[in-house]
Order: structure tokens, then sequence, then C-alpha cells
């Protein structure tokens, strides 16, 4: 473990350190590692160990490998050195800073390794001392706050912003990180935001701001007051806002690139059509090149910021250029190393640029329509734990974005019209739209679109229960405020209708394996209910008066699903057992429906029996629907148009308790300060000092 | 002529008095420049060098400034000048109480001189150089020569009849400098509304004619330029604008050029704020102290700039509108850390000179507008402009509200917020001129009215943000205290709409203690409680019927066209619309709410427009004082440059192309579908309101000469006028010389239609109109002569191509017709213009080439 070299680590120095001689500063180590103050011997021993390189491997090694009486025993130095790291933080020197941030990683990750089982307290008392540890971290606080808030080196904010993610995530579950409750008092949100609103600044290190605040949110979220929390509820500067969703935006564009370059890689040519034929008959699922890994941290910081802050919903409205098709040159910025896929911080340059650039190609987008993009690919595919996560995530948000009045506002404004590109899942019996086609619309429709296709391409086996009914939510709200405000969408309903119907028709005739897992009936009302929607409300926000009677041709045509549904939940209903309840309510959700089908069926048949036609063409039902209107009678059911606004506690709190929890994971991992080169720093700052 | 003097008003003379008349400006000039031409021998440069010179406040800045940009220097301190113009005041009338000056010598001036004698106590006689009681002496030969002509005119000048009108024509026909003089000091009498009228005349009179008039019209125009900024932008503009026609070289170094480079340099303070603080302005080399009447030094010595920057978005970076320094909000540390420099800078400056830099917010709003105009029109698209003008526009929202407003509009207010999603791009093949709606609140005074606070789009206070935030640093137990101890926020309801309260959740701290998104306020669940009621039954043909009932009885629309997206746009009622954007907005609950609108037009040349709105107005106002009642709308024209400008837009009117392509009905029975039938009061308004616009505009048409009239430059509003637009080829001009359009003016079958037929007494009223409004016209013919011919100087514009453009025009007025034979021309006229072919032609050509039905 004493050996560098022996630890690939993350460190990729090419310096010559295979010499058998240890490093200087090893042996400063060593001496930290005693019993003895080292700077009893050597008076100006901490002003000599900030000069030296930090060896991230050694230090974090030897905490760990620690056990419990030796720790005891060399407290005092670990703390002196934690003290003496917080000193350097406000020093001129920038070297010295550099190392001292470097160290403090350094402790904070060793610490924490070696002492999983240890509570937070021990932790802190080990690093800081518990008489001291108040005082300590706010030093370290302000210090890393005067870091990030004042004119110096990037790369230095850059090393500050990586230290404090590694201290917000050195433990799995955020909420035990006991160092975070100093975090918390000493709050460096200010920080964060200056970074955000700052255009340069925001290009550099506006990724890490952003994961960094999402997960600060995150800390005790359920059992005390973050004040994260609420400040970020506050915040209405609109440049800091829209800086976070300039940065939100790029990281998503960024996702959906990658996405499409991988597909346009797997479309490419016959040759490749041919191999990839070939190649799937002995590999499984071809998909598998298709994955991309998800962010979700960037979509976690989406969440956070639509959920608490109603200022941002502004920002999602918020134009931008299209940055998909922009090649972006790249040009690799020394701070940000080609890390895996899902954390890169994107390269940024198009963010650097104030002005919308002026390519008569670029197409505008927003943050909404990236962000709806993004969610068409996700959904796509639900298989894999994470993905599962990143779509349950985007259809939550989603519901946030369509219970707010303003987000509502701009998705149904008939002036704002864009043409959006959700991707569509490859499928057997239909061919890929082709791009171009796509009609300018307003919003709403782009989010009635992914509906409905996801509800056409997830009737599976592992039938993802809950990302329906998030689904069916998020179109009864829409529907809700269109029949408030009156908009009458020039929307095809009907392709939503016959998505239901076919819905419908997928959970009757899965009923035994669903039941055993999920309560279908619940979902079942919704789909019920949303048609009733259509058939009492439909004059407040239906386009046409044609639109109403397609509605009734629609389930006319299909009614014998509405039949096998009736006849299944009166079958359950009258059964004791635990559906009873909720089968009952589909059949009093029926009635209308019901009722329908039994008045014009008769009509329609007497129509054909009279005209002597054994199939009534579509203009021929509808012409019979529109004469016996008259004489139909519906019942006005309650509360149609209300809905249970979503609220995170409880019930989605276990959900981000394992999502904050892959987060961090994830952060951890790929978090990673010793990459920033030393000699990348020296170059930086010999011109400094 | 000497009781001539005693008829002076007493407002008269205090208004002389005040003017920085001619003189002020001359002494400083020859002050610097003692040698240059610029101080030829004009009559009232005779001011006395040495005397001025002594003034030991006005030396410094000369000293420096003296760099042959005489023009600049010599308005730079108006303090000196105001002496100085007293003291030559004086001066003159020390020599006339000398008894030098006969009593022929109605030199105005002179007469100003001798009104206040009061000053004369204390003061000694000055010794006057020889050289200029030469000059003096000059001056005065030539005034005798004229003075029995001058003495009718001065009688003419003092009369209650002399109205701006007229003092524009003097000041444009008479070559002496005398009368010239006398009409500059006579502007400040009019009403500042009457002078702007004439702005365009008097300030091309100012760059393309010789220098008396110049020096006549300088002062005054220097006076209202530190009064207004609103006024100092439009004369800025207009200079520019007119100057732009010289050749380039002279264009640099002509006094025009030089005027507008003073302007658009801020140094035109008011004065008011010179003469209060007595300390003189050092000279720009050295820094400037930092007390806090050091409100007007240049802007880029404010300490603001690095608070400036910080608060800056990306899209600041490009339209930086300085007054909304103070909106870093919600960020504590920009606050506090900047605290002092903030306060020091924008907050002095607003108090002590109204804004930072009087004039950039507003040219800074008008450049982003006019770059978004010209990004505009690389865009291939309609679609891709509009949403990329929408896009602009929400960018541009940011920097709102600030001290910024629309020259367009007739009262004082700020621009608080631009609902972008409103805005259209209009038609046009090659540019891209677009229509805005500006939400603005009406104020007291732009320059001195607080510019209004933000309210965000979602309508939460902004201010309580920082201010209500506890401390950073406190430990974890104060924490839940202090949170829970958050003191309800203000009372202000209006600013909430009902549906916000349960979304409030996020905002109020004690809920959030235990789950602040708690509140579910409806279950799906409770259908089943209806089981107890009794049901309600609804038939569903109600619904149906509802529905296509609700779908007629809304106002017909014209449908959403990508390709003619202001069509809908402008379809939509104004009331409607503004109804509509007010609930939007969430400055709407504010009672001095307006909604404004203007067309950005970049890259069209709007200074014929201008001159085609002045002859209209002009000729409304005529037929309006000659009880004539024929209906023209002139809309209001700035122009900004001689490529950019905006126009004021006809509200509730769509063009006859838009109305018969969207209908696809004629003329006459979209009237009817939009009036109701023949006989209903409404159709008849209509028509009537059909006729008397159709007869101003024909005359219109026939007397500028004005071509290109297609369906697409004429609109109809909900009224039934018609309202004439694009005035881009009138007089000499006509387009691409196709030779189409020679009838007089255009009238077609579907027009005599609407008014009933050729046989209807309608069109016999139209006629009769027609002639009314020829001899109202005519009878002031000089008025409409004397705007267009004083707007031929120096120009290039293509309707003044030719030698014989006025000739032309004053022909058409027909003086010598006796109103038999100008109702024989009429008659003739109206049937030429009916039977011409040449209109059907051209309305074919304009399709096949351009779509335009």
């Amino acid at each position: 473990m004493a050996q560098p070299e022996k630890k690939a680590g993350l460190l990729k120095r090419t310096s010559s350190s295979k010499k058998p001689l240890k490093e200087k500063v090893l042996l400063m180590y060593e001496q930290i590692f005693t019993k003895e103050d080292p700077s009893k011997s050597n008076p100006r021993f901490w002003d000599e160990l900030f000069l030296m390189k930090v060896n991230l491997e050694y230090l974090e090694g030897k905490l760990e490998s620690l056990d419990g009486d030796e720790v005891m025993k060399v407290k005092d130095n670990i703390n002196s050195l934690f003290q003496h790291c917080v000193q350097a933080l406000a020093e001129e020197h920038q070297i010295r800073v550099v190392n001292a941030l470097q160290t403090l990683c350094a402790l904070f990750r060793g610490v924490h390794q070696k002492n999983r089982s240890a509570t937070g307290f021990d932790i802190i008392n080990m690093l800081m001392g518990f008489d001291k540890a108040e005082l300590r971290m706010k030093e370290l606080m302000e210090s890393l706050d005067a870091l990030l808030c004042g004119d110096g080196s990037q790369s230095l904010k850059s090393l500050c912003l990586k230290l404090l993610l590694c201290l917000v995530t050195v433990t799995d579950n955020i909420s035990q990180n006991t160092i975070l409750e100093y975090v918390m008092i000493n709050s460096i949100f200010e920080a964060i935001l200056q970074i955000l609103s700052d255009v340069s600044s925001r290009a550099q290190h506006g990724y890490d701001a952003v994961v960094l605040l999402a997960l600060l949110v995150n800390y005790r979220k359920y059992e005390s007051v973050n004040p994260y929390i609420v400040k970020l509820s506050i915040v209405d500067d609109e440049p800091t806002l829209d800086g976070m969703g300039m940065v939100i935006h790029h990281a998503l564009t960024e996702y959906n690139r990658q996405y499409r370059d991988k597909e346009e890689e797997n479309q490419g040519g016959f040759f490749s059509t041919l191999t990839s034929m070939v190649g799937s008959m002995f590999i499984a699922d071809a998909d598998e090149k298709l994955s991309v890994q998800t962010n979700e941290a960037i979509l976690l910081a989406l969440y956070e910021a639509v959920h608490l802050n109603r200022n941002f919903i502004t920002v999602l409205a918020q134009s931008h250029p299209e940055m998909d098709m922009a090649a972006a040159p790249a040009v690799p910025v020394p701070s940000s190393p080609a890390t895996p896929l899902g954390t890169t911080p994107p390269s940024l340059d198009l963010m650097n640029n104030p002005e919308l650039p002026l390519d008569p190609n670029l197409q505008t987008s927003n943050l909404l329509i990236t962000f709806l993009k993004y969610s068409s690919i996700v959904m796509q595919d639900t298989k894999d734990e994470h993905r599962l996560n990143s779509a349950r995530l985007c259809l939550i948000i989603l519901t946030c974005i369509a219970e707010d009045q303003y987000a509502d506002a701009f998705l149904h404004d008939d002036n704002m019209n864009f043409r959006v590109n959700l991707h569509r899942m490859p499928m057997r019996h239909r061919k890929k739209a082709v791009d171009k086609n796509i009609p300018s619309r307003p919003l709403v429709c782009a989010v009635l679109d992914l509906m409905v296709e996801f509800i056409i391409t997830h009737m599976m086996k592992e039938f993802p229960m809950d990302l329906y009914v998030r689904c069916i939510q998020i179109i009864h709200k829409l529907i809700c405020y269109q029949k408030k405000c009156r908009v009458r969408m020039h929307y095809t309903w009907r392709e939503l209708w016959s998505a239901l119907i076919n819905l419908l028709k997928f959970l009757l005739s899965n009923e035994t394996i669903l039941l055993s897992k999920h309560n279908i009936f619940q979902l079942a009302l919704q789909v019920v209910n949303l048609f009733n929607m259509f058939i009492t409300y439909g004059d407040t926000f239906l386009p046409t008066p044609s639109s109403y009677d397609e509605l009734y041709y629609e389930i006319i045509r299909m009614h014998q699903v509405f039949d096998n549904l009736y006849c299944m939940v009166l079958r359950v209903s009258t059964n004791a057992g635990p559906w009873k309840e909720p089968a009952s309510k589909v059949t009093h959700a029926l009635v209308n429906v019901r009722a329908i089908i039994n008045h014009f069926n008769p009509k329609i048949e007497s129509y054909a029996a009279v005209n002597h036609i054994s199939q009534l063409s579509e203009d021929q039902v509808l012409e019979v629907v529109r004469s016996n209107y008259d004489t139909l009678t519906l019942k006005l059911q309650d509360a149609l148009d209300q809905f249970e606004r979503y609220s995170e506690q409880p019930r989605e709190a276990g959900f981000f308790k394992e999502l904050v929890r892959s987060i961090s994971l994830n952060v951890r991992k790929n978090v990673s300060l010793s990459t920033m080169s030393q000699d990348v720093l020296l170059k930086e700052f010999s011109s400094i000092s | 002529m000497g009781d001539t003097e005693l008829e002076l008003s007493p407002a008269q003379l205090e208004e002389l008095q005040k003017s920085p008349s001619a003189s002020s400006t001359s002494s400083t000039s020859s002050l610097s420049l003692p040698s240059s031409p610029s101080s030829g021998p004009r009559p009232l440069t005779s001011s006395s060098p040495s005397t001025s010179e002594s003034l030991p406040t006005s030396s410094p800045p000369l000293d420096v400034i003296s760099e042959g940009v005489g023009e600049l220097s010599l308005v730079i301190d108006t303090e000196v000048a105001k002496k100085a113009c007293q003291e030559v005041l004086q001066k003159v009338k020390f020599l006339k109480a000398d008894g030098e000056v006969s009593s022929a010598s109605s030199e105005p001036v002179l007469v100003n001189g001798t009104a206040h004698p009061e000053s004369t106590d204390g003061g000694k006689p000055p010794k006057i150089s020889q050289e200029e009681a030469e000059l003096v002496k000059n001056v005065r030969r030539r005034q005798k020569n004229n003075s029995s002509k001058q003495s009718w005119l001065l009688r003419l000048f003092e009369s209650k009849l002399f109205d701006i009108s007229m003092a524009i024509s003097y000041l444009y026909n008479s070559k002496e400098p005398g009368v010239q003089a006398y009409i500059g000091n006579r502007l400040f009498s009019f009403r500042n509304e009457d002078v702007d009228f004439y702005l365009p005349q008097l300030l091309n009179m100012y760059i393309h004619m010789d220098e008396d008039v110049g020096d006549a019209i300088k002062p005054y125009v220097v006076y209202r330029c530190r009064q207004s900024i609103n006024f100092s932008l439009q004369c800025a503009w207009l200079l520019g604008a007119y100057s732009s026609d010289m050749h380039i070289s002279t264009q640099r170094h002509s006094r025009g050029t030089k005027l507008r480079k003073l302007i658009l340099s801020d140094e035109l303070k008011p004065s008011s704020q010179r003469i209060r603080r007595e300390v003189p302005q050092p000279p720009p080399s050295c820094p400037p102290p930092f007390h806090h009447g050091q409100g007007m030094s240049e802007h880029s010595l404010s300490p603001s700039k690095r608070t400036h920057q910080r608060s800056k978005s990306d899209a600041t970076v490009s339209i930086s509108l300085s007054s909304n320094l103070k909106r870093t909000a919600s960020n504590p540390k920009v606050e506090t850390s900047q605290d002092e420099d903030l306060s020091s800078s924008s907050d002095s400056l607003e108090l002590e000179a109204g804004t930072p830099v009087r004039l950039t917010p507003q040219r800074e709003f008008i450049k982003s507008l006019m770059g978004i105009g010209k990004r505009l029109a690389t865009l291939p698209t309609k679609e891709q402009k509009t949403q990329r003008l929408i896009s602009e526009l929400s960018l541009l929202n940011h920097k709102l509200p600030a001290r910024v407003w629309l020259p367009t509009a007739a009262f004082d207010h700020h621009v608080v917020r631009v609902p972008h999603t409103q805005a259209v791009v209009l038609n046009s093949k090659d540019k891209a001129p677009y229509l805005i709606y500006v939400e603005v609140l009406e104020c007291e005074n732009f320059e001195t009215s607080s510019v209004p606070v933000r309210i965000p789009e979602t309508r939460i206070r902004s201010t309580r943000s920082v201010e209500n935030l506890p401390d950073c640093g406190i430990t974890p137990d104060q924490r839940a205290s202090s949170f829970s101890t958050v003191p309800n926020y203000d009372n202000d309801d209006e600013a909430w709409s009902v549906d916000d309260i349960g979304e409030l959740q996020v905002e109020l701290p004690e809920i959030h203690t235990n789950s602040y998104d708690n509140i579910s306020q409806f279950s799906v669940d409770s259908i089943t409680s209806q089981e107890s009621k009794e049901p309600i039954f609804i038939a569903a043909g109600d619904i149906r019927r509802r529905l296509s009932e609700q779908l007629a009885h809304t106002p017909t629309t014209f449908r959403r066209d990508p390709e003619d997206p202001s069509a809908v746009a402008l379809k939509e009622p104004w009331q409607e619309k503004v109804r509509r954007i007010r609930e939007g907005s969430p400055y709407g609950h504010l009672p001095n709410w307006r909604l404004l609108s203007v067309i950005v037009k970049c890259g069209d040349d709007l200074r014929q427009e201008l001159l085609a709105y002045q002859v209209l107005k002009q000729l409304q106002i005529i037929w309006e004082q000659e009880r004539v009642p024929l209906w023209i709308k002139p809309y209001k024209i700035l122009v900004i440059s001689s490529d950019s400008g905006m126009i004021e837009p006809v509200v509730n009117a769509v063009s006859i192309h838009q109305v018969k392509k969207q209908s696809q009905l004629l003329l006459l029975d979209y009237f009817r579908q939009e009036h109701g039938n023949y006989n209903t009061e409404e159709f008849l308004t209509a028509q009537r309101n059909f006729v008397q616009s159709c007869a101003g505009y024909c005359l219109i048409c026939y007397l500028l000469q004005v071509k290109d009239r297609h369906n697409g430059n004429i609109l109809l509003d909900s009224e039934g006028h018609i309202i004439h637009i694009d005035f881009g080829f009138i007089l000499s001009s006509s387009p691409r010389n196709l030779g189409f359009e020679t009838s007089a003016f255009k009238l077609t079958s579907e027009f005599v239609d609407v008014m009933g037929g050729l046989d209807g007494d309608m069109f016999n009223y139209y006629k009769m109109l027609m002639l009314q409004g020829l001899i109202a016209a005519r009878k002031h013919m000089e008025k409409v002569i004397q705007i267009v011919e004083i707007m031929q100087q120096g120009s290039q514009l293509p309707c003044f191509h030719g030698s014989s453009t006025i000739r032309n025009l004053k022909e058409r007025f027909h003086m010598n017709l006796t109103e038999e034979q100008l109702q024989v021309l009429v008659e003739q006229m109206v049937d030429g213009s009916m039977r011409s072919i040449t209109t059907k032609l051209y309305d074919g050509f304009q399709y096949l080439t351009n779509g335009i039905m």
C-alpha cells in the first residue's frame, strides 16, 4: 500500500516515481502518521508540506489502513493537518492552495473509506476534533466560498467544486454524511449561484455546480429544514436561473447528440446493416449498442429546479438555438478530462457565446424541447434499472410541468410553435417517421405525442404500471387546463383515443398476470375517466364539432373493448375480494361509455338494415351519430376535472432516496481531483506566483 | 417703426431673453476660432472676443477641445454662452442708447436688446472693438435698404395669424439673415407640438441650407434638446437620416453631422442643472473627483462597471440597458460585496441626472430592436423568422422594465414588457419588418418618474427573496426557529391570482418544515361519493350543440397560415388583444398599464413615409378646418436612419389581400359578413366610412401620385374604412417603370360595388366629397407644397427624381380652374380610374409575381 506505483488509481502521471527513493512528501506523510508532532522537529514542516506535490493515493491509503487504536494515536496530527490545510487555503501562494485542496479531499475520502461503519461524529472527531469542528468547517467553507467567488484562477475554482463534490458524496447515503451539517450552516449556495450567473464561469464549472446543488438539496430532505431547499425555492434572479437552465439544457443536448450519433452509426450503409443482422443472430439484444448511459444527476437538478422554484418554469420556455447540429469544435479543456459517459461535463463552448448564433439552419430550441427529446430517448427502453429510474424521473418532471399554470400557458400558446423531433422506437409494424414532416405546433402537442408514444410502446410483460399511471395523469392534467381555460388544440385526438383503448385491451387480455402484481383497476379507471372528460366536457376544449363526432365513432368502433372491460369489472366487483372496491368504481365510471354504445349500436344496425349495407363507411356512421345525439342522455360525473396534486413526500421519498444514492455513487466514482495534472497547474501558476 | 417694439408681448420678450439666441452661439465660436470662416459677416456675430475671453470659467474646456471642432465646442457650456449672450445684448443696447440706431432698425434682436433696461444699471458701457463696430454698421446698412419691406414683414410676424407654418415658410424662402434670425427666435414662442411637426423640415434646412438658416435654427434645437431626451434622440436620428444623401466626405464635416455628434455625446444636459451647479466642469482630461454632484461624468468612468458586468446575463452582453443595474436580486453576494459601489454610482446617477447616461438606455433599446430585424433578414422562412423573433424578444424582456419608451406613443411611459409570443413577422419579400406589442406603464414624465420594478413572469414578488433570507451562518437549532418566524409576506392580494395560492407551498417555508408539497386538494376518488346524491343528467345533443355554437360565436378569425403569420394577429380585434395580453401579463393589474404596438422596419428607408405622413396629416388638418368629412388615417413614422425606423401600426385593420385570401369573398360580401345585411345600421355606417375614406385616399393618391397600389398595400379596418399604407412610390417615383398604374388613383369595381354601384347615392356622395376635398386642399396648397419642397433640399430620395416634382405637384392642385371645371376634372378622374385596365392589369401582375390577390 505504501508504494504509490502499485495503485494504478486515477492518477495518470508519467512522472518518474518509479525510483526506489521515496519522495520527500511521502516521508513527510509518514511523519504525520506518528504520534509525534512533526512541527517539533521541523518548525517549518507545514509550510514545506504544502509546497510538495500531493500524493493522493498514498495519503488515502494510509488513512484507510489505520485501525481504531492507531487513529486515536495520530488523531492530533490529523487534526493538525486538517487545520493547516484550511489555513493554507487562505494563502496567496496558489500552489499551496491547490495542494491544500487536494490534501483535504484525500482526508475526506480516506477517512470515509475505512470507516464506513463509524458514525459521522467519530469521523468528525478524527478529522477536526469535536471542539474545533465547528470553527474549522466554518473557516473551510468561508475559504471555499471566497475562492469560488473571487477573481482567482479557474482551475482553483474547479478544484474547489471537486472538493465539495467529493465531500458530498463520500457516503452512499447523503443524509448520513454528518459533515454536511456544517455545509448547511455555512452555506455556499450563493457561491454556486454566482458561478451559474456568470457566463464564463458557468461554461467551465456550471455542470459541477448544478450537480453539487442537486445533491445538497437532497441532504436530509425529509427530516429537517434544508436551507438549500429554501434558498433554491426563492431564487428569482433571471440570469442565474437561466444559467442553471443553460447548463441543464446543454448536458441534455449533449446526451441527445451522442445518442443520435450512435443511432446513425448503427444505421450506416448496407454493409453495417448486414453485419448487424448477422451479429444480432448471435447477440441477443442488438439494442445494447444504442444505450448511452443516462445522466440522472442533471435530471435530478432539473427536477429540483422545476419542483422547488416557480420562477424556473419561465426558463423552460427560454429560447436557445438548437445545439445538436452545431458540431462543437472539440477543444480539449484541460480541466475537464475524458471521464466516462454520463458525467462528462459537456463541452460548453456554445454556452460562452452570449449571442444566439446566426445560422439559418439552426432551429430555435428551448430547455423544454430538449427535455422532451431526452425523455423520448430514455423512455424507449425501460428495461434496466437506470433507465427505468430516468424515465420515471422524466415523467415526474412532466407531471410538475403539467401542473404549473404558467408552463401550461406557454405549452398551449398558439404563437409559439415548434417542430419537436421525438425519438420513436423502431418497431416492426411502422416505419420511422421522416423527421422533416413534423409540423410546427404548440408544445403541448409534443407532450401529448410523447405520452401516446409511451402508451403504445410499453405494453409488455414487465408492465411499468407506475409509469403508465403517471403518464395518464399528465394527459389528464393537460386536459384539465384546456377545459378550464377553454383552449382548443388542433391535436389529432384520435391517436390518443385509440392508444388508450388499446391500453385497456392490453389490460384485459393480461388480466391474470397483471393482477398478481398491480392494481389494474386504478389505471383502467383513469383511462375511462379520460374518456368521460372528452364525453362530458368536450364542448369546452375540442377543436371542432366533428372531433366530438369522431370520439363517438371511436368508442362505437371499439365497443367490444368497453363491453369486455365492463364484464370483467362487473365480475370482479360482484366477487368478494381485494379488488371489489376498485373494480366497482370502474363499473360506475363506464356508465356514459356504455350509454353511448347501447344508444348508437342499434341505430347503426337499423341504418344498415334499412339501407341494405353490410359494412358502413366511417362517414355513414358519423352521419348516424350526428342525427341521433338528441335522444341520448348522459350522466354528469363529479370531479372529472380535478386531480391530485403531485407531492414528493411521502409517496416518492423512497424513490428519491435511492436515486440520490445511485447518483452519489456515480459522482464519487467519476470525480477525480488528481486528473488535474500538476503540470497544468504549475504552468498556470508559474506566471502568477 | 418704434411702436412695434411695444407690441411685443412680455411673454415673447421673456422667451427671447431666455433663449440662447443666435448671438450666444456665435460669440463663443468666434472666441474659440477667431479666424475660422464660420464666424463670417453675420449680423450678430459681432460680440467682442475680448470680453468673452475674459470670462474665467470658459477657458479650460475650450483649451482642450479646440481641435477645429468649432461647432462642438461652442455649445459645450451654455452658461458661458448665456453670459456672453447677455453681454452682447447689453452692448447692443448701449449702442442704441447712444442714439446711433435709427428708427428704421427693425432688427428684432435689437428690439429685444432694449427690452431689459433694468440690467443697464451698474454696468459700464464696455468698449467696443473697431472691427465689431464696423460689422454692426454693415448690418445696419443692409437693414436700412430693406427696411420698408421688412416693416411689413415684421407687422405680419407680430400678428396673431403668424403661425408655425408661415414661420417655416419664411425661414425657407427669406434670404435675409435678419429675418431668419428673428424667426429662429420666434420658434421659442410656438407650442412645442406645433414645431415638432415641422422638425424634419427644420433639420433638413439646418443640414442643407446656408449657414444663416442653420444659425437661426440651432439655438432652438439645442434649447429643446436640453429639455427633452426624446427630442434629442429624434433630432439625432433625423439629422443622421437627412445627412445620409450627402457625399461621404462632406457629410463627415457637415454641420448636421456635428450637431448630431453633439447631441449623442450627451453634452446637452438640462441647462437648469448646470446653473445650479456652480462648479465649472473640469477639463475632461483630468479625472473628475468623486463627489455626488458628479452625476454626469462620462459613464466610462462610472464605478458601476464591474457591477454591471456581474449582473449581465448572456443577453445583456449584447443588449445592455443600463438602468437595470439594481436587479441582481437573490444573490446576496452581489448586493453586499458591491453595495457601496452600486449606491454611489447608480443611485446617485438616478437622483442627480435622471438617468445614468441620459440617452443610452433608449438608444440601446432601439439598437437591439434593429439588430433583431437585421438578424431576422438572414433567415429563409417565415417560420424560422417568427421563432427567432420570439426568442430574441424573450431575451430582450430580461432587460425590461427600463427607462425606455416608444417614440410613436402619444403619452409618457416606460416600457415594462414585450409579450414576445405575440410578435409577428410581417409580409415582405427580402426584408424582415416585424410587429411587436409592447406593454407600458403610463407615467408623468419618463425622464423623471422612477422606472417600474420588475415583476417576474410567474407573478411572484421578487423583492422578498434576499431580504427575508435568514443569515447563512446560523446554527441548526436557530435555523428551525428562524424559518418558522419568517413574517408573512406583504398582503398584496392583487398580485396573486386565486389559482396561485395552491401552488404557494414552495414559497412558504413554514409549511416546508413538514412536507412542503403535501397539499392534495382533490381526489379522483371523489367520483364515488356521487352515488349517494341525485344523479344529474345531461343531453349529449346539448354538448354537441354547445360546441358548435361556441365555435360559431367566436368572432371571425383568420386561419393560421405559416406563410402569413401576421394575418391572424392583425385580425384579432384590438380590444380583445389588449384584454388577452393584459390577463397574461404580470403587470396587467396595474391601473396605468397600456398596450402599444409598433412595426420595426430594418433595411427600409422611411423618409418618404415620413414625408407622406406629414402631407397626410396636413391635409387631414385642412379638411377638418374646412369641415369636409373626408377620412384618412396618417400613421406615425419614426425615422431612425436612412434605412431603419418604426411605424405605428393601424389597429383593427388587415390588408384587402388578406381579407380576400382568407375569406374567399368579394369585398361587398365580406362587408355583409362583417357588418350585416344591406339596410342594417352597421352596414350603412361601414359603407359611409368606406366612402369617406375612399374619397380621402383617392385624393391623396392623386395629389401625391401614390403608386404600387396593390391590395396588400390597402388596409380595411373593422369599421369599414380603407387605409392606404406603404408610400414607397410617390411623386416622381413609380415602381420599375413598367408603365402600369397610369390612372389617377385606384378604384376597382369591387370598391364601387361596396359604395352601392355607379348609380347609387353613395357613389355621388363619394364624388362630391372628392370635389370638396380638392377645393379645400387647393385653398391651402402652400402649406402642403412647403412640406414637400423643403424636404427636397439636398435629397436623393426617388420621389424627388427629376426637376419638375414640385411644379407637377402644384399643377395637380389646379389653381386656375373654376369649381365647375374642377367638378368635371373629378368626374374624369373617376371615370378614367374605373375604366382603367391598368389597375386590373397591375393587380394581375402582382398576383402573378407576388401572390397578392
